[in-house]
């Protein structure tokens, strides 16, 4: 690892004092959980339709008054709203996310059941987008000005596809036409190819084009000539150097992607079939399943922040211009 | 590409060119497709391309070439529109985050956390079926659901930028701090915002679609890209011209906009 | 007025037993036992595999693999024995005594008796069980008693003629009593009953796997044979998009599906290895309802003008392949006491200018709409994207434009259900298209009794068209409480004589309900009573 850049003879931040950071941190993280919870709930709640139909199987269950009631009282619905937000977030503070209306089982059980198979999937997606980012990138870097119009073009053309539309045209020619991948999850790693690929290919393309700025960028800096000048060859110069100021706003996107990943996880789980909390957000958004929805937005932000604080980590130990920024004081 | 004389690729001269056709189709969709799109002809739905109907006829027997000439104001005026709100916003968020005193930062960056924390589709989902579908709130949800991204890369180039040497300079020079944020930190970020603005638009347009996908978009029997590509998704496996087209034309108008951005600020940073 | 039950039919050809036409290539060779059958439902996964919590069709779908009612209907429309052998209507008709079959046990053990009967009767009132169907058919049911241990008596606060077709419904299912005492949570992942298949396990958003009942033997009087099922297990799977369900098919990942699509049913009848099954579903046709409460079509004037400006044929036509028939009855063509009236409804825009004229809307505003005392003549028309397939959305776009040119501006809602409903509680709907699946003609009281128009607490109520007509109240209460099938007749169709001729309702056509089936499927059937599939004949080739 190269010497860290030095500014001002100033030190670097790591040896400050962790303790009031951590804690300032934490203290965000449970005020946006906080607020997204409090959100949702409310935002549910304002949607026009009654979550007592929604315990007893939708809306339009043609519910008797007896069966309403019962409903009612049995869920705490019969009470003014301030007063079942304050109910339900003292359950929440314990950690009890209470029962989905719709599916009449734990929430967290639900959400256990579901997160796993989302999670993969986007994992999976992540890789193959990065990979394909990174593929293109480094063809273009080592094959000249043609090769990077090419890549430049493919990744743009990438990211302007809408899921639904890769998706249902990938089953017609993988599954309809050549009958080569199943066109609906089954279980096995064959069915994971055709959602991996929906999802990742938009993101590979947006990866893409930010990666291929920041290379352009490093590539003509000070420090790569530098470097060159000391005599690495252009290999080293690339995987030494110029990824990791490429990787700087790649990294920074991850958060980013992370979120997009569950929105089109939403579309894919659907038109595959596949378990995941996606879909599963979807019908309780439909159904008004208020601790079902506020169960997996929560599980979703805690994902989010997770994601942000390692990729702010991680930014801070890549990008030489963090570390050293710290001449006025103030920590950044 | 950097430092090179700025002659026009081919490349950049269709996108262009691309971009212009979108353009008059927009203000003019007459010009190029005289007939009406929302003329019902039952008798002849589900036709395949031809001569009469260049990409075919949908479910209702319309022809699909004029409804997504037709379609192209809507869908542009969607991505223009949703792309102003979300850079908009974020614009202020991030200024507000990077500029301001320690607690500002603090307090926009927790709310810009929270907002990013909804995945974008939830948030415009739950905008949505409060307030109604339709072209105008479907606008609203995409621009805030892709606000919060804009707001954080903003934030951290503004970060970046602030502590730079010409800025320091400028400082020392003597420069107020609006002569500072005007003159040398807006447009260094400026050029970042442009390369977001060009991949939103492109997004923007695609959001749009999803969401007329899950049925949340514009109302039926307006011709728009995303709402025909639903309606035609049924129907995929027997007559594919009904979302082919309107497909084609989402990715070319969103990618032949991030190409043509791109290629601008590629420009304006050899300058 | 005792009732005659015909003696157990014959064993019939599979064939003859499927109800409309199927393409099921006639085999001489025996029925193989063995094999899992992959079933993809495109209806939304039950949050309650008990039908009698809820109850809806996806449950009706899936309980008709495990659970049994006391009766059932042959496609003729005829009420024959299942778990019950014998129904007798006392002379007052305040009555009935169902003789249960000997020596049915449920696969709990639980031998079939009277008490599992009134167990089951009971759940079905309880509040506490949140019944919503099978709670309003048994509205008239007061109390159950056992005469003996194999004859259940159901006793009625008045008359009512729609038990034993509600009482065919897999909502009102007989379950195990043993099993009903346990908590609904258990209960609703593993319901007990005496059918064909045993509910093994429940991955939810997953699928439901059922086991064969090698102790099975209570078969409903039409089926093709007895003893247990061929099939040694299923896997019930929901794929909720049409187009990657019907690939899964014609990749052989799944051999049935339901809610086929009209322009696959089209595709799949040119292939030579796919079948196709078409089981309209048992209540009301398709229909559009016009709300007669608020203006415009307070006005039967308007009404009877909307109708003539409609043009419904081609469009049904060209959107359904063929696979649709127009419908002119409020009832479903498997109703055997539909009654339909085309010439009402024929499509004429000079017609309906004329009406309009006559009902004051004599000027035309800039963009061609009918104006009167200022007032734009708009319509709101709530469409759920949830009940209306995209081929019935694309129609109602279609009547839109043909109605714009008799003068109508007809605004089209797509709504999430929930939304949906919230519209149509609120009155906020000039048009809609709800579809009700009840067997028996007893649905034309639930739909268009003036009761029908007081909403229940949740806000629904069901006669969207709000007509208030006490000569068509009295007709519907007179049939439901009446023993005499030809008086029923007789009154059922002038009631829908009236509900028609009012100009309330728009028919369309049937609840559409197509099942398309693998090469490997063979002795697949509908149940005549719901239309929902019986696996109990079927087998894998």
């Amino acid at each position: 690892m190269t010497a860290p850049l030095v500014v001002d003879g100033q030190p670097d931040v790591r040896a400050r004092p962790w303790l009031p950071w951590l804690l300032a941190r934490a203290g965000g993280v449970v005020f946006v959980l906080w607020a997204v919870a409090t959100i949702t709930f409310f935002a549910i709640r304002l949607i026009p339709g009654d979550p007592a139909e929604a315990i007893l199987g939708g809306p339009g269950s043609q519910a008797s008054a007896e069966a309403l009631a019962q409903a009612r009282a049995d869920y705490g619905l019969d009470q003014p709203l301030g007063i079942q937000y304050l109910h339900y977030f003292g359950r929440l503070a314990v950690g009890d996310l209470g029962n989905s209306y719709s599916l009449h089982d734990s929430v967290v059980k639900v959400i256990g059941e579901n997160l796993g198979g989302t999670l993969l999937l986007a994992l999976f997606s992540l890789i193959l987008a990065a990979l394909i980012a990174l593929g293109l990138a480094a063809w273009s870097v080592r094959a000249g000005r043609v090769a990077a119009g090419v890549g430049s073009v493919l990744e743009i053309v990438a990211a302007a596809v809408p899921h639904f539309w890769l998706a249902i045209s990938l089953i017609l020619l993988f599954s309809t036409v050549l009958g080569w991948l199943p066109p609906v999850s089954v279980p096995g790693p064959l069915g994971y190819v055709l959602p991996v690929v929906t999802l990742g290919v938009p993101l590979a393309g947006f990866l893409g084009q930010v990666m291929r700025d920041s290379i352009l960028d490093a590539t003509a800096s000070p420090f790569v000539l530098a470097a060159r000048a000391r005599g690495e060859n252009d290999g080293g110069v690339f995987w030494r150097h110029v990824l990791r100021h490429a990787a700087i706003p790649a990294i920074g996107l991850a958060g980013w992607a992370f979120g997009s990943l569950i929105s089109g996880a939403v579309i894919v789980e659907t038109i595959f079939a596949r378990p995941g909390i996606g879909r599963s957000l979807l019908s309780a958004v439909e159904l008004r399943d208020v601790p079902l929805v506020v169960g997996i937005v929560l599980v979703v932000a805690l994902g989010y922040i997770l994601m942000t604080t390692l990729t702010d980590l991680a930014d801070r130990l890549v990008d030489p211009r963090r570390r050293g920024n710290t001449h006025r004081g103030r920590e950044r | 590409m950097r430092g090179t004389a700025p002659h026009w690729r081919p490349v950049e001269v269709v996108s262009a060119l691309v971009i212009l056709l979108l353009i008059v189709a927009a203000v003019a969709p007459v010009l190029f497709a005289p007939g009406d799109p929302l003329a019902v002809h039952p008798s002849s739905a589900f036709s395949p391309p031809s001569f009469a109907h260049f990409f075919g006829t949908d479910e209702s027997g319309r022809d699909i070439f004029t409804r997504i000439v037709h379609g192209t104001r809507a869908s542009l005026v969607i991505g223009l529109s949703a792309t102003a709100i979300g850079i908009g916003l974020a614009l202020v968020l991030g200024l507000l985050a990077g500029l301001g005193p320690r607690w500002l930062d603090f307090g926009t960056t927790r709310f810009v956390e929270v907002l990013f924390a909804f995945p974008g589709l939830l948030l415009a989902l739950l905008f949505i079926v409060i307030y109604g579908p339709g072209v105008v709130t479907s606008t609203i949800a995409v621009g805030l659901a892709t606000a919060p991204g804009y707001a954080r890369i903003i934030r951290s180039q503004v970060l970046v930028v602030k502590n730079a040497p010409y800025i320091e300079a400028a400082m020392v020079l003597g420069r107020s701090r609006t002569q500072r944020v005007v003159r040398h930190l807006l447009p260094n970020v400026a050029g970042s915002l442009f390369v977001l603005a060009t991949l939103g638009i492109g997004q923007s347009i695609v959001w749009a679609s999803s969401l007329s996908y899950l049925g949340l978009g514009a109302v039926p029997p307006t011709a728009e890209w995303g709402a025909m590509l639903s309606a035609g998704r049924t129907y995929i496996t027997s007559f594919w011209w009904m979302t082919f087209f309107p497909g084609v034309f989402i990715v070319l108008s969103a990618a032949a906009t991030t190409l043509l951005g791109r290629s601008l600020q590629q420009r304006v940073r050899s300058s | 007025m005792k009732r005659l039950i015909p003696t157990l039919v014959g064993i019939a050809s599979i064939a003859v037993l499927v109800a409309g036409c199927s393409t099921t290539a006639s085999t001489s060779t025996a029925p193989k036992s063995g094999g899992t059958l992959v079933y993809a439902s495109g209806d939304a996964e039950p949050t309650c595999l008990d039908p009698h919590v809820g109850g809806n069709y996806p449950q009706a779908l899936v309980a008709t693999q495990y659970l049994e009612s006391l009766v059932s209907k042959d496609k003729d429309g005829k009420i024959i024995p299942w778990l019950a052998t014998k129904c007798a209507e006392a002379p007052d008709g305040l009555s009935w005594d169902f003789t249960l079959r000997d020596n049915v046990k449920f696969t709990d053990g639980t031998p079939l008796e009277a008490d599992a009967v009134a167990a089951n009767i009971a759940h079905l009132q309880d509040p506490s069980t949140k019944s919503s169907t099978g709670f309003l058919a048994l509205a008239k049911v007061a109390k159950v008693t056992a005469v003996d241990t194999h004859t259940a008596r159901i006793s009625l606060s008045a008359p009512d003629s729609a038990l034993l077709d509600s009482l065919s419904q897999p909502w009102l299912a007989i379950e195990s009593p043993t099993a009903l005492k346990r908590s609904q949570e258990v209960n609703c992942a593993s319901p007990v009953g005496t059918g064909p298949f045993i509910v093994k396990k429940w991955d939810r958003q997953q699928s439901i796997t059922l086991v064969r009942n090698d102790d099975y033997n209570s078969p409903p009087a039409d089926a093709a044979h007895t003893g247990p099922a061929y099939l040694k297990a299923i896997q019930w799977r929901f794929l909720p998009d049409s187009a990657s369900r019907y690939a899964a098919l014609q990749a052989g990942t799944v051999d049935v599906i339901d809610n086929a699509q009209p322009d696959t049913i089209a595709a799949a009848e040119k292939t030579k290895n796919l079948q196709h099954v078409n089981a309209p579903r048992p209540g009301a046709s398709n229909r559009i309802e016009l709300n007669s409460s608020i203006a415009p079509f307070n006005d039967e004037k308007v009404r009877e003008a909307f109708i003539r400006a409609a043009q419904v044929n081609p469009a049904v036509k060209s959107l359904f392949f063929g696979t649709a028939k127009r419908s002119y009855s409020p009832l479903s063509s498997v109703e055997a006491l539909g009654y339909s009236e085309p010439s009402l409804f024929g499509y004429s825009q000079a017609d309906a200018a004329k009406l309009l004229d006559e009902a004051g809307w004599t000027e035309k505003n800039a963009d061609g709409y009918r104006v009167k005392d200022g007032r734009v003549l708009e319509l709101s028309f709530p469409v759920s994207t949830n009940q209306s397939i995209p081929a019935e959305q694309s129609l109602f776009e279609q009547l839109q434009a043909s109605t714009k040119e008799a003068g109508f501006k007809v605004d089209l809602h797509p709504l999430d259900l929930s939304s949906w409903y919230g519209a149509l509680g609120a009155n906020d709907y000039n048009l809609v298209s709800a579809p009700y699946t009840k067997v028996g003609p007893d649905v034309l009281r639930i739909l268009f009794h003036s009761d029908g128009t007081v909403p229940a607490p949740s806000g629904y109520f069901a006669n969207h068209a709000q007509i208030k007509d006490p000569a068509l109240d009295a007709l519907l209460t007179t049939a439901s409480e009446s023993s005499d099938a030809t008086e029923r007749a007789e009154l059922y169709k002038q009631a829908q004589k009236i509900v028609m001729e009012g100009y309330y309702i728009l028919p369309l056509y049937d609840q559409q309900n197509h099942y398309l089936l693998g090469a490997k499927v063979a002795g697949f059937r509908a149940l005549p009573s719901v239309s929902t599939p019986e696996l109990y004949d079927t087998w894998l080739r």
